[in-house]
């Protein structure tokens, strides 16, 4: 597989868990794409017009790629915190259309101001990396770390009180849970995940233009999470390293690769209607492989 | 079990950057010859630029044709492979890296600027030759010195509209401008049209701006017809300008309309019908060229299109563009042969010289004689403007050439 289509994949698991990390709650946010925005504007405005960034090397100093992540997750976080505090209080499909609204503006915004570049946006943006490899295996990290946090946060009292709210907000509020914070804490970390991985897109894609977060990509971004599934953080880092590496793998298919891709898409929740990553499936093929028992370290004896 | 499913996805994710890593140079491989010489594209042919991509293809594929049927490159036939590159840069880089990686020697595309200025940096880094057959925003060949186009930009071509819609109607007083705020074509293309109107002293009256996927335009063209134009300037791409254009004839204006090279491509002509009659077009091609090589084209496109008797046997500027880009890339790559055979060089020796000897040719094209820049731009002699002409029933027509 080549570097550059893996390295895709991963941005696409990434986003898959930004929009997850709000679902978790019971929180339907299309704002990811959004708060990626933000984070590809910041790195491509960073990088291209601020030389104290760039660095005496041939390559564009990572460090510099870490400050702009820095940058990214501090805007993005309190732009969330302060949006989460009004838009939260909306639900379901009102919570939805409020987010779209959000990514509209700031894609209006961008393609009317002049720092931003207009619709051309802003292009020739310097590389960390000389090879996509290198991309793969930065971001291949950031997922890992970021995945692991998610694997902690499932087993945490923050992560078990967004489950609860999951299943019944009523309910986890009777239990002394506040419902307000824990969705804010949500929102906020899917805005930091958005932002961060928005920096490293704009240096991978070498432009970054308003078209990159737009509505298009809150429904694709959504479909990481209903393919995949929205109960383990398995599930969008499954749904969206298969749905953005599908297109390029069908290629030898032709012209009919968008109507399989098509097909795919509409089979996964047909099929899996909660996913096909769940907590089932895991339990069933934990049972399938059988794992033998973990010996204890005193052989079994007291 | 998460643990270890993790940690298996982990591992399997790690060995892919390792392996997609470890791939051979290539400054050690030879050229592959075995299939023909190996040559990619990039076209939009699937996503709101398809329109444009399929003109694109025909033309590529002529010229293909009209290469090969006269021996190929010193006896051996070329090897086109042709990618989609969707309309997004996403997919246009995806296929890109996909043609660089399968050893092509040289690029054709991809279609839209937007795609032009993320895909073009990965061939410049790897050192491919890319040659655009229809980028024409400001700054392409600047991206780097292994890109080139033969599509001239849109700031030398988008004036002569003007000055041709002022020489048929001298009359004209009052210009009214559209285009389309979130697309880069014509943000950019807008600019020039501006600039040319108040150089003619014709400041616009009203500049109002839609989107790409819009459908209903009623609200900007009210208030566009509120200042009684009697010119109207539109920078709109393919689909949304043909909506648009039908939009306004049925809302009752009357006057002259220039659009720009968006709707350069037949294609237009069922979106707005018989609405699309009258309106001015800049061109960067003629099919009316008198020279050899324009007409041995416009027939080769002829008889290809006979199949079908609907579609028009008259070549557009796109199809014509893409032949010119297949034609320099043959021709450069037979000069290359005759000085170096290929068969003896390695993938990125036999790319770093077909792009000194693609800049360094003159080329007998459809678009007439054209040379290059040392960086790139193409130098063409002759610019054109057409108004189209639609047949008694709307439903095909054509772009004829104003003296």
């Amino acid at each position: 597989m080549d570097a550059g289509l893996l390295e895709q994949m991963l941005l696409g698991a990434l986003l898959g868990l930004s929009v997850y990390l709000p679902l978790r709650c019971g929180q339907l946010s299309l704002a990811t794409p959004g708060f990626f925005a933000i984070g590809g504007t910041v790195a491509a405005l960073l990088s291209t017009r601020e030389p104290a960034l760039a660095g005496s090397g041939s390559t564009y100093p990572i460090t510099s790629v870490l400050l702009e992540m820095a940058i990214a997750a501090m805007l993005t976080g309190v732009l969330a915190m302060g949006l989460g505090r009004v838009v939260l209080r909306l639900r379901g499909i009102y919570l939805a259309i409020a987010t779209i609204a959000l990514v509209e503006i700031l894609r209006v915004v961008t393609l009317n101001l002049e720092f931003t570049g207009g619709a051309l946006g802003i292009f020739g943006i310097p590389q960390p990396f000389d090879s996509a490899a290198g991309y793969a295996s930065f971001t291949l990290a950031l997922l890992a770390l970021i995945c692991w946090l998610c694997d902690r946060l499932e087993k945490t009292r923050p992560g078990r009180a967004m489950a609860a709210i999951r299943d019944d907000d009523l309910a986890a509020a009777s239990q002394g849970i506040n419902t307000a914070d824990t969705k804010l804490l949500a929102f906020v970390l899917s805005a930091l995940v958005a932002g961060i991985t928005g920096v490293v897109a704009a240096h991978f894609f070498n432009s970054w233009n308003a078209k990159l977060g737009n509505f298009d990509a809150s429904i694709t971004t959504l479909a990481f999470v209903v393919f995949g599934g929205s109960r383990t953080w398995l599930g969008p880092v499954f749904g969206g390293l298969l749905l953005t590496a599908l297109p390029e793998l069908l290629r030898p298919v032709g012209d009919l690769r968008l109507i399989v891709f098509g097909v795919v898409i509409l089979v996964g929740p047909l099929f899996f209607p909660q996913g096909v990553v769940t907590p089932e499936l895991l339990k069933t093929l934990k049972r399938r492989i059988r794992l033998p028992p973990t010996p204890t370290a005193q052989g079994g004896k007291p | 079990m998460m643990r270890r499913l993790a940690s298996s996805l982990a591992a399997l994710l790690s060995a892919a950057v390792t392996l997609s890593s470890c791939r051979g140079s290539d400054d050690q491989v030879l050229v592959n010859l075995s299939k023909g010489i190996p040559v990619g594209a990039v076209l939009a042919l699937t996503g709101n630029a398809n329109v444009y991509g399929q003109d694109q293809k025909i033309g590529i594929e002529l010229a293909l044709a009209a290469l090969n049927g006269a021996g190929g490159v010193n006896g051996k036939p070329l090897a086109l492979s042709i990618e989609d590159g969707g309309s997004a840069e996403p997919s246009a880089n995806a296929a890109f890296t996909l043609q660089i990686n399968r050893g092509m020697l040289a690029l054709i595309g991809p279609t839209l600027s937007q795609q032009a200025f993320s895909a073009d940096p990965i061939a410049q880094r790897r050192g491919v030759p890319v040659v655009a057959p229809s980028n024409t925003a400001t700054g392409i060949p600047e991206i780097g010195n292994f890109i080139s186009r033969v599509s001239a930009q849109s700031s030398v071509i988008a004036p002569l509209s003007i000055s041709k819609a002022l020489q048929l109607n001298p009359s004209i007083r009052r210009a009214a401008v559209i285009y389309a705020q979130d697309d880069a074509y014509s943000t950019a293309e807008t600019v020039i049209f501006q600039q040319a109107l108040t150089a003619k002293g014709l400041k616009p009256v009203t500049v109002q701006r839609t989107q790409l996927n819009d459908q209903d335009f009623q609200s900007q063209i009210t208030a566009a017809l509120n200042q009684k134009p009697d010119l109207v300037v539109l920078s709109l791409q393919a689909m949304d300008g043909g909506n648009l254009i039908r939009q306004l004839r049925e809302l009752g204006y009357r006057g002259a309309i220039v659009v720009g090279n968006g709707m350069n491509t037949p294609n237009i002509y069922p979106i707005c019908q018989k609405y699309c009659d009258g309106i001015l077009i800049a061109q960067a091609y003629s099919p009316e060229l008198a020279t050899p090589a324009n007409q041995r084209f416009t027939a080769a496109f002829a008889a290809a299109q006979s199949r079908n008797p609907k579609v028009s046997p008259i070549p557009p500027q796109l199809t014509a563009q893409a032949y010119t880009a297949m034609q320099v890339i043959g021709e450069a790559l037979a000069r290359l042969d005759h000085k170096q055979p290929l068969k003896g060089l390695s993938v990125s020796q036999a790319r770093r010289a077909l792009m000194d000897e693609i800049l360094g040719g003159t080329y007998q094209t459809p678009l007439g004689e054209i040379r290059f820049t040392p960086e790139g731009e193409v130098i063409q002699k002759n610019f054109f403007v057409a108004q189209v002409l639609m047949n008694a029933g709307g439903e095909s027509g054509r772009f004829s050439l104003l003296p």
